[in-house]
């Protein structure tokens, strides 16, 4: 039987939409590393300063992209590590601990969190610092706190969402077994459960950096400047790799300039999506589900 | 963002390795025993001075670090004046209720003019007030009106905190209407690179700021070139200030002293803009 | 009998997920206190449809709103079909080896930087718009739209395919049976059954590109304008929340940016809460 031409069309249609798709990632990738690949080299990050040196902090680098690499780098340490505790805790909470009514409830506070434009958290990030500033301390502005905060808040979503998945996808046996032997319920969860859903909570968290590691619309609001150096301390404001690229695109002031934004650009490019690569590898098919659980 | 800055937090990791002579001389001996954080916001005009000088400075003394963001005129007049930035660039004089409100010093250390520019590729180089007036309310949108090509004039606007747009609108456009059909740009940079990537386009930037990149108009027959501002012909001039709130902290007054010292001078020049002594 | 550090664990763990969902709240109320007084001046309403002059004392986000509706609704336009023909593709189009490659490079799109997208569109896609129709400046809705749509069609085509994945398999086995193709269960099995979870995809990419900030901020020009063409430059609510940065929060216009954020929560909260719905409703069916 021959099929009518409604299937057939059917199948010229995905494949068309198919090719396009894969042709505007090429062309994506193609653009960028015709432009960027002859920068990328150690001048790219330390200008023209030794390696060595900028990383053991002796010298300073100009002209080179190791203050944003390092300012992206502690941003992301910081807002991981506000997120981790209070993620997992959330997680395990709604997972084992809350009841059908209270979990509904939470569950749609976090499913709006999740959809909440990063600009919107970084305009409340920027409207805290601008709060603390008045009532608290002359020295909290924006900055690397207040941005490392606002960014685990947007991160905190997937955070919940992939340890709550992983540990209720456990099977009954694994849950009861530890129960029937006498253990506790918290021991069964920190000495059973969370250990057998370590996977998924990885990979929540490798999302999460990769988040945090692209994100621009929230640290633009808080403290990312475009030029600051290496932070001294929590309250300095920083230079980030996402924003340099936003930065470079509209005010390069000249060619070599234009090629190190291409070259940052194909940095953020690789490193968001071997994180992502790292994180399927690890557990597949969450990315898309942080925004709502069906 | 060529003059891409770091530091070296760890003064004693340097010593310790005996790596670390900061080289003092001359304009910079004054930050010899300074040290800690300057924040700097504001006016886009300045900021290529801002950033070499601080680049200078940080060179010399690694305990320093100055870090330096855009915003506008009006952005840096608010953060300083909400203490949020030690010095508060704006390309054009708070006005007497700011440095009331705020209780600002302000401090001028260069002139600059702001000029309208066009793409190089652009064959319409020279116009009248009234064309411009004209071209930014909306009124003349085709470059054939001009004696150019048959296509749409793209404008180029800044936002509401740029003291360029302020300056601009008030002398070049005698506070003519703006069209909101304008594309709007965040900064002298971005203006400069949205101009000379659209052939079409048209706007405005700070004199110090045009490089070949963009080709100035004359207006009323006076090109405007940093002569032509310093001999007073072209009349859409401004001063580039730096305003504090009250007096300056010493990091910051040895920051705006160090613009009026020689070495300050000639990077202000450097950048295409009149020193003030 | 529960021991005591069982009790302070369990506490513990309560007290943080209260403090991390009480932070959805805390926002909303952050952005209406802060926007208040500006809507207490003039009502909730004028700020709505009134125009963005703040030169004549008008700080209506009303440009912004009807830029963020027809971007997004445009980008959604383009990536529809897109996401519905790559899903297809990847549930019953293709060689099983070739869906399950489209499926990771698809996966590997939702990696990529929304900063890398505008970065690319302003030097690439820019001046092809500019040239191909010879209108403006290259800087407009249409640019814009393009690179978004490109952007949500991963996410979107996700969801899709969740939702074909989530047909049983028995009523696949049984059109088999009957002799239908792969394209005829596609057609007439899993699309009928996948529909309401295909309009959850739809609605959460929606989102995605309503929240959506440096696409538009790089891309569309950022005029202050009701624009009448595809061609013309609009802006968006989340780029003019970055673009009216000022530290002054006495001054009308920052106080404007917190309308703009509260439009854009309320618009989340509406998205989230239809999906719910939707997903309940589903619950209750089956």
């Amino acid at each position: 039987m021959k099929p009518c031409l409604l299937e057939r069309t059917t199948v010229l249609f995905a494949w068309a939409a198919g090719l396009l798709l894969t042709a505007a990632v090429a062309v994506l990738f193609g653009y960028l590393f015709m432009h960027g690949l002859e920068v990328l080299n150690l001048p790219l990050i330390f200008g023209k300063t030794p390696p060595w040196r900028a990383l053991l902090l002796q010298e300073r680098v100009f002209e080179g992209l190791f203050p944003a690499l390092a300012g992206t780098f502690m941003l992301v340490l910081l807002a991981i590590c506000w997120a981790i505790p209070v993620g997992l805790a959330t997680g395990v909470y709604l997972s084992e601990y809350a009841g059908p009514r209270v979990r509904r409830v939470l569950d749609a506070l976090f499913d709006v969190l999740a959809g909440v434009p990063s600009i919107v958290v970084g305009l409340f990030g920027f409207a805290l610092a601008v709060f603390l500033h008045r009532h608290f301390s002359e020295r909290i502005g924006p900055c690397l706190l207040i941005s490392s905060l606002a960014l685990s808040i947007l991160v905190l979503p997937y955070i919940i969402r992939t340890t709550q998945a992983s540990l209720e996808g456990l099977p009954r046996e694994i849950r009861l077994t530890a129960i029937a032997l006498g253990a506790t319920k918290l021991q069964n969860i920190i000495l059973v459960l969370l250990p057998k859903s370590l996977a998924g909570v990885m990979s929540g968290i490798i999302l999460a950096i990769g988040r945090c590691a692209e994100d621009t619309a929230v640290i633009m609001l808080t403290g990312v400047v475009a030029s600051a150096g290496l932070p001294k301390s929590l309250l300095s404001q920083y230079e980030a790799l996402p924003f340099y690229i936003f930065y470079i695109s509209s005010q390069y002031t000249s060619p070599e300039e234009l090629q190190q934004g291409y070259g940052a650009a194909i940095i953020l490019l690789l490193l968001c999506a071997l994180l992502l690569l790292a994180a399927y590898g690890i557990r597949k098919g969450l990315t898309h589900l942080v925004f709502y659980r069906p | 963002m060529k003059k891409h800055l770091a530091f070296l937090p760890l003064l004693i990791a340097g010593l310790l390795l005996g790596t670390f002579s900061p080289a003092f001389s001359g304009s910079l001996d004054s930050f010899k025993n300074e040290k800690g954080v300057l924040k700097i916001s504001g006016g886009t005009a300045h900021i290529p001075v801002m950033k070499d000088a601080a680049q200078k400075i940080m060179t010399a003394n690694p305990d320093i670090q100055i870090s330096i963001a855009g915003g506008g005129s009006g952005v840096g007049i608010k953060q300083v004046g909400e203490g949020l930035v030690d010095i508060g660039n704006s390309g054009r004089k708070p006005t007497a209720e700011e440095i009331d409100r705020y209780g600002l010093k302000v401090h001028q250390w260069a002139v600059d003019g702001v000029a309208p520019v066009v793409n190089p590729k652009n064959k319409v180089s020279k116009l009248t007030k009234a064309q411009m007036s004209d071209i930014f309310a909306g009124k003349i949108d085709n470059w054939r009106q001009l004696g150019g090509e048959n296509r749409k004039i793209n404008l180029y606007t800044r936002d509401e905190a740029s003291g360029t747009r302020e300056v601009f609108w008030e002398k070049g456009l005698d506070k003519g209407n703006v069209t909101a059909a304008a594309h709007v740009v965040v900064s002298n940079g971005a203006m400069k690179s949205a101009v000379a990537q659209d052939p079409y386009g048209i706007g405005y930037v700070s004199v110090g700021h045009i490089d070949r990149t963009v080709a100035p108009v004359a207006l009323d027959g006076v090109l405007p070139t940093i002569e032509t501002v310093r001999n007073g012909s072209y009349k859409v001039a401004r001063g580039l200030y730096s305003n504090t709130k009250g007096e300056p902290t010493s990091l910051a007054k040895k920051f705006l002293d160090f613009l009026s010292t020689p070495e300050g001078s000639r990077i202000i020049e450097e950048h295409g803009f009149i020193p003030l002594r | 009998m529960k021991k005591l550090h069982e009790l302070v664990a369990e506490r513990l763990l309560c007290l943080s997920a209260l403090a991390s969902s009480a932070i959805t709240l805390a926002i909303l109320a952050f952005l209406v206190v802060m926007g208040l007084p500006l809507m207490r001046a003039g009502g909730v309403l004028p700020l709505v449809y009134s125009p963005w002059a703040p030169f004549q004392g008008s700080f209506g986000i009303f440009p912004m709103i009807v830029g963020t509706c027809a971007i997004s609704l445009a980008s959604l336009v383009l990536a529809f079909p897109l996401s519905l023909g790559c899903s297809f593709l990847i549930a019953a189009v293709a060689p099983s080896a070739v869906s399950r490659g489209f499926r990771r490079l698809i996966e590997l799109m939702t990696g990529i930087p929304t900063v890398v997208y505008g970065f690319v569109g302003i030097f690439l896609l820019v001046p092809i718009v500019r040239e191909l129709f010879r209108s403006g400046s290259g800087m407009s809705l249409l640019t814009a739209a393009l690179v978004l749509g490109i952007m949500i069609t991963p996410t979107m085509t996700l969801f899709f395919c969740d939702s074909f994945d989530r047909i049983p398999k028995s009523y696949l086995d049984a059109a088999e049976a009957l002799g239908a193709s792969r394209t005829q269960q596609l057609l007439h099995v899993m699309l009928p059954l996948a529909k309401k979870g295909m309009l959850t995809g739809v609605l959460l990419a929606l989102g995605r590109a309503v929240g959506d900030t440096l696409i538009a901020l790089m891309l569309a020009g950022n005029a202050v304008q009701v624009p009448t063409s595809v061609l013309e430059p609009a802006r968006t609510l989340t780029a003019h929340i970055a673009l009216v940065m000022a530290a002054d929060y006495e001054s009308p216009e920052f106080r404007s940016i917190f309308t703009c954020g509260i439009v854009l929560y309320l618009f989340t909260l509406t998205v989230t809460f239809v999906v719910r719905a939707m997903g309940s409703a589903k619950d209750e069916a089956a």
